[in-house]
């Protein structure tokens, strides 16, 4: 809302400076976002917030001024010195709910033409554009007293009369109908819309916007003026339908002033008489709802008790002068309050409590700590236990060489398509947004990876040609039939690496770069029972990738992006490496292990031996690590496989996997011989159940 | 004659240059065969009183010249070590062989810094959904279907009942079912506005707080929240508390807090007021705690949430919020 300063101090004394009056405004809740100057005036930009429409006009400023510094208010004169007796027209109002009061003056033979320099001038200072003197002062009157008015040509009201009411209780009709509004624009009204009619025709939709077809215009010679009180759901619902929104719908949606509408109604007739020359007509005013005044009970104890103050009653009651409140003093422990018709945003006690900390100033409660026992309630929330994991997590990937990225939620469907999942792939059951900013963004995403390649796409269009990224965050599986969808924590992360030429020797990343992280990270988190197991993932390399596993549930995937995807991304390098990974922390959360738990550490010296074997091609390194695992003896402190070797000399279809075991017992020094009955013993049980031999 | 043994022997050693040539030379006066060797030997040959001053000579002069041979030795083991040493000089100057150390999110350091100052004081971290019943992302909040409070925040829809939340708010009403009081926690976590420009994007972070408790009062959201803006910001920073409006919050306050890129004197980013918007809070409007069945004559409670973008963007001055979730690594390789 812009207030210009001048206009203001028509209405309420101010001494103080703009400046000074601004900080006094803003710190009472109306913030003055800025003061532009205009000639000799300061124009205030005044942020309004929802519940104080009273406040969309200068005198309700000038209210809060007068409530602020303690003085008064004074509206402009509006005595009727001369009015004609009222012309016989009819106002009907069909639907009182959402037209609680309607009023009308008749003005004639007025004279259309240009408004005077200074009301042009205060309209364009409030960021109105003037059109003419009987517009211009509707315009007027509504930034003055925050009130909408509306002018009709009146001699293109026909039958004399004026309804109020829907299309289903003027027509007792459930179609929707076509009306041209003031813009020229052809509007859809539905059935239950609010409009103004004439006796045969809409020529309003009710306090959004006039009708084409009674607009006042330069030959326009007589006027009826509207001023209404519209109940503000159904103006806003209209307004929103519509999609037309304007001076007049947003003050009306928040509630306007049932009583202050009269004094409007006569300013603008007052108005155009002056400057369009008119003869004024009585007063109609149709009021078939009244407002009454809410009751406020507000004890003294609970004003103070919720402040943190302690204010004497005197205190409380004095704070409140001046805005306008009917303040009647009840026994020792309340008082009762009602409210104005402008204030309809005071309900409850504590709207009172409220207008009593903002006059008696924010600054003016100290801040204190709270006096408070340790909750009892130690249940430890979700949050809770996956936080210290993330933080974990994401230490490790930091120290890794990987940078963090925050992606948004949403991805498109073309991201899902790169990626060739399945038909029947729970990954395709997406929350679906109505509203997108754009078609690419309209889903939630049900995994990491389709943002990480976008990460990809945009950082190797930078020119960045190494790539280490990661993320943890929420993805959003639908579930049919069910409101929310299931919201569970993943990681991903992405490697890149083009071939570059660099000082040392190229260390393309690959699976194992990838696995050795996840690895030590699960042996960190005390996860048991992880398998790693040939990919299944369309989207991943078949031969280098991995879906891992904790029992039959699968956590993840690791891998080497497909060709098939690379190929479609728009990457000039040669033989890029993309390595990926995604995991769901949710469902590997109940796997972590419990805390350390220790075990003596031998004194005594380690033996080691190492073994050559010679299998199939196609054994899995896991599975010769599995058996050598298996081999259960209480010397065996660690094993582990340090070559893998294919060659001629070993035969078709075989290849060499050599693995050391390292020996020590805890309560004594292992002698030669006992060590190479039990690496003989191990090495004859692997063998048998890898089919394997020692390799000469 | 054994004193001329010596003083050739010890001439020849300073003639010697490497550990090879040493061997050679000690083999030759100390060997098997060697000169002092054969002394030794000849010795057999001298009667019974000769024998021990001869014995006697010679052994001195056998340590003497092994004495000197094994300081020749010392002597080019250190000059062999620096010649190997000097030709294993690398260039120190060129860049060191890692993968680097990752960057953390500017937004998840700075969410990370708030989240710890706020359970310091005893907060705890609670959670809810970002997609979103309608029931506790506005109703539930005092914010009913067809009232202009919904204008504050462009909402994104999945159905008539479901948005994405649009604030953390939702999850004071989300625990307050749960728990009863007293409570004390935070609840940070992405929220989403359908709104796109420099200061806008249509994901972004919120922490939320909320204390409930006997005897809990609007001077004590100013402690707690003075008490946090000193730790994040420094001690030094004036906080200042103007009224605003919330549906959710009554009073409802604005929280400011002095300029930290001029210091108060006016600047752009301040628009010239020598303060910044920070945090939105209140004392828990009673029909929130009543939707939630919490007794609103012996409880009362604050309220806060602030953006963990704005701060973030102060703190680094950045001035295009879009970048945060750009992932260009030119920009995340700066935090």
């Amino acid at each position: 809302m812009r207030v210009p300063f001048n206009w203001l101090k028509e209405f309420v004394e101010i001494s103080d400076a703009p400046e000074a009056l601004a900080h006094r405004l803003t710190m009472s809740g109306f913030e003055v976002e800025a003061i532009e100057r205009i000639g000799d005036d300061a124009v205030f930009e005044v942020n309004v917030t929802p519940n104080r429409p009273d406040c969309l006009s200068v005198v309700g400023i000038a209210r809060e001024v007068a409530a602020l510094y303690g003085r008064s208010v004074n509206l402009p004169d509006l005595t009727i010195v001369s009015e004609a007796k009222a012309l016989d027209f009819n106002i009907d109002v069909l639907d009182a709910e959402l037209c609680n009061r309607y009023a009308g003056r008749i003005v004639r033979n007025v004279k259309i033409g240009p408004s005077p320099a200074w009301m042009r001038e205060r309209l364009e200072k409030c960021g109105v554009r003037a059109i003419n003197n009987v517009v211009d002062v509707t315009n007027y009157v509504l930034l003055e007293f925050g009130h909408p008015l509306h002018a009709f040509d009146l001699n293109l009201l026909k039958g004399g009369r004026i309804r109020v009411g829907t299309p289903r209780s003027v027509l007792q009709s459930d179609n929707p109908m076509r009306f041209y509004t003031l813009d020229g624009e052809e509007r859809r009204i539905d059935p239950d819309m609010l409009l103004i009619w004439d006796a045969e025709v809409p020529v309003a939709v009710a306090g959004v916007m006039g009708g084409l077809n009674t607009e006042v215009k330069d030959l326009t010679t007589d006027v009826f003026i509207e001023s209404a009180y519209f109940e503000p759901t159904s103006i806003r619902r209209t307004s929103r339908t519509l999609g037309l929104k304007t001076e007049s719908s947003y003050r009306f949606e928040r509630g306007t002033d049932i009583k202050i509408m009269k004094k409007a109604l006569d300013r603008a007739a007052l108005l155009i008489k002056d400057l369009a020359q008119g003869a004024m007509y009585g007063k109609l005013d149709i009021y078939p709802k009244r407002w009454h005044p809410y009751e406020v009970k507000v004890r003294y104890s609970r004003v103070n008790h919720v402040l943190g103050l302690a204010l004497t009653h005197g205190r409380i009651l004095e704070s409140l002068q001046g805005l306008g409140l009917d303040i009647t003093e009840g026994s020792r422990e309340f008082f009762i309050v009602k409210t104005p018709p402008y204030r309809r945003d005071i309900t409850m006690e504590e709207d009172v409590i409220e207008e009593v900390a903002r006059m008696v100033g924010f600054d003016n409660i100290s801040p204190e700590l709270p006096r408070t026992a340790f909750a009892a309630d130690d249940a430890v929330s979700t949050a809770g236990k996956i936080m210290p994991l993330k933080r974990k997590i994401r230490a490790a990937f930091l120290t890794s060489g990987y940078t963090e990225t925050i992606n948004y939620s949403f991805i498109g469907k073309a991201d899902l398509d790169l990626l060739r999942l399945a038909a029947d792939d729970e990954r395709n059951v997406c929350v679906r947004v109505q509203n997108p900013l754009r078609e690419e963004d309209a889903f939630m995403r049900t995994f990491m990876l389709p943002s990480l390649i976008r990460n990809l796409a945009t950082n190797v269009a930078q020119g960045n040609r190494e790539l280490r990224l990661f993320e943890q965050a929420r993805i959003f599986l639908g579930r049919p039939g069910e409101a929310l969808p299931e919201e569970r924590e993943h990681l991903a992360a992405l490697v890149y690496r083009e071939k570059i030429k660099s000082l040392y020797r190229d260390e393309t990343p690959d699976f194992y770069h990838v696995k050795g992280l996840l690895e030590a990270l699960f042996a960190d988190m005390r996860l048991s029972g992880v398998c790693w197991k040939r990919s299944e993932e369309p989207f991943l390399h078949p031969g280098q990738s991995a879906d891992i596993f904790i029992g039959e549930s699968k956590i993840g995937f690791a891998g080497v992006l497909s060709p098939l995807v690379v190929n479609t991304l728009d990457i000039k390098a040669q033989k890029p490496s993309v390595i990926v990974v995604e995991l769901d922390l949710t469902s590997l959360m109940p796997h972590i292990g419990a805390g350390a738990d220790y075990r003596a550490i031998a004194r005594f010296p380690f033996v080691e031996r190492d073994t050559a074997l010679v299998v199939d091609a196609s054994l899995d390194a896991a599975a010769i690590l599995g058996h050598v695992r298996a081999f259960r003896s209480d010397v065996i402190e660690d094993t582990a496989i340090f070559d893998v070797y294919q060659g001629a000399s070993l035969g078709e279809g075989k290849k060499s996997v050599a693995f050391s075991v390292r020996y020590r017992a805890i309560d004594r020094t292992l002698t030669d011989d006992e060590v190479d009955a039990v690496h003989a013993e191990l090495v004859q049980h692997v063998s048998e159940k890898t089919g394997g031999h020692v390799r000469a | 004659m054994s004193e001329e043994l010596k003083n050739t022997a010890i001439e020849e050693l300073k003639t010697i240059t490497s550990l090879p040539e040493l061997a050679q030379l000690k083999a030759r006066y100390l060997g098997k065969k060697g000169l002092i060797t054969l002394q030794v030997k000849s010795l057999g040959t001298l009667s019974a009183e000769d024998r021990p001053p001869a014995g006697k000579r010679i052994n001195e002069l056998k340590d003497a010249i092994e004495a000197a041979c094994s300081a020749r030795e010392d002597e080019l083991t250190r000059k062999d070590l620096a010649k190997r040493l000097a030709s294993e000089s690398i260039d120190i100057t060129l860049p060191g062989r890692t993968a680097g150390i990752g960057r953390e999110h500017p937004i998840n350091t700075v969410l990370s810094e708030i989240i710890d100052i706020f359970v310091r004081m005893g907060f705890s971290v609670e959670e809810g959904p970002e997609v979103e019943l309608d029931r506790y992302n506005f109703e539930a909040l005092n914010i009913p279907k067809d009232h202009p409070a919904r204008d504050m925040q462009d909402t994104f829809y999945v159905s008539d009942d479901v948005v994405l939340r649009t604030h953390t708010s939702p999850v004071q009403v989300r625990v307050m079912e749960q728990k009863k009081p007293p409570l004390r926690f935070i609840a940070p976590g992405k929220v989403y506005r359908c709104d796109a420009d420099v200061s806008h994007t249509p994901m972004f972070h919120q922490v939320e707080g909320l204390m409930v408790d006997e005897g809990i009062t609007f001077s004590n959201l100013k402690g707690v929240l003075e008490t946090f803006v000193h730790q994040m910001f420094g001690p030094q920073v004036p906080v200042r508390f103007r009224p605003s409006f919330f549906p959710f919050t009554e009073p409802s306050a604005e929280v400011d807090i002095g300029c930290i890129l001029c210091g108060g004197a006016g600047c752009r980013v301040c628009k010239g007021s020598g303060f910044l918007e920070v945090l939105g809070a209140g004392m828990v409007n009673p029909k929130v705690l009543g939707f939630c069945g919490i007794d609103t004559e012996r409880y009362t409670g604050f309220a806060f949430g602030m953006g963990v973008e704005r701060i973030t963007m102060l703190k680094y001055r950045v001035d295009d919020i879009r970048l945060f979730f750009e992932n260009d690594l030119r920009f995340l390789r700066q935090f």
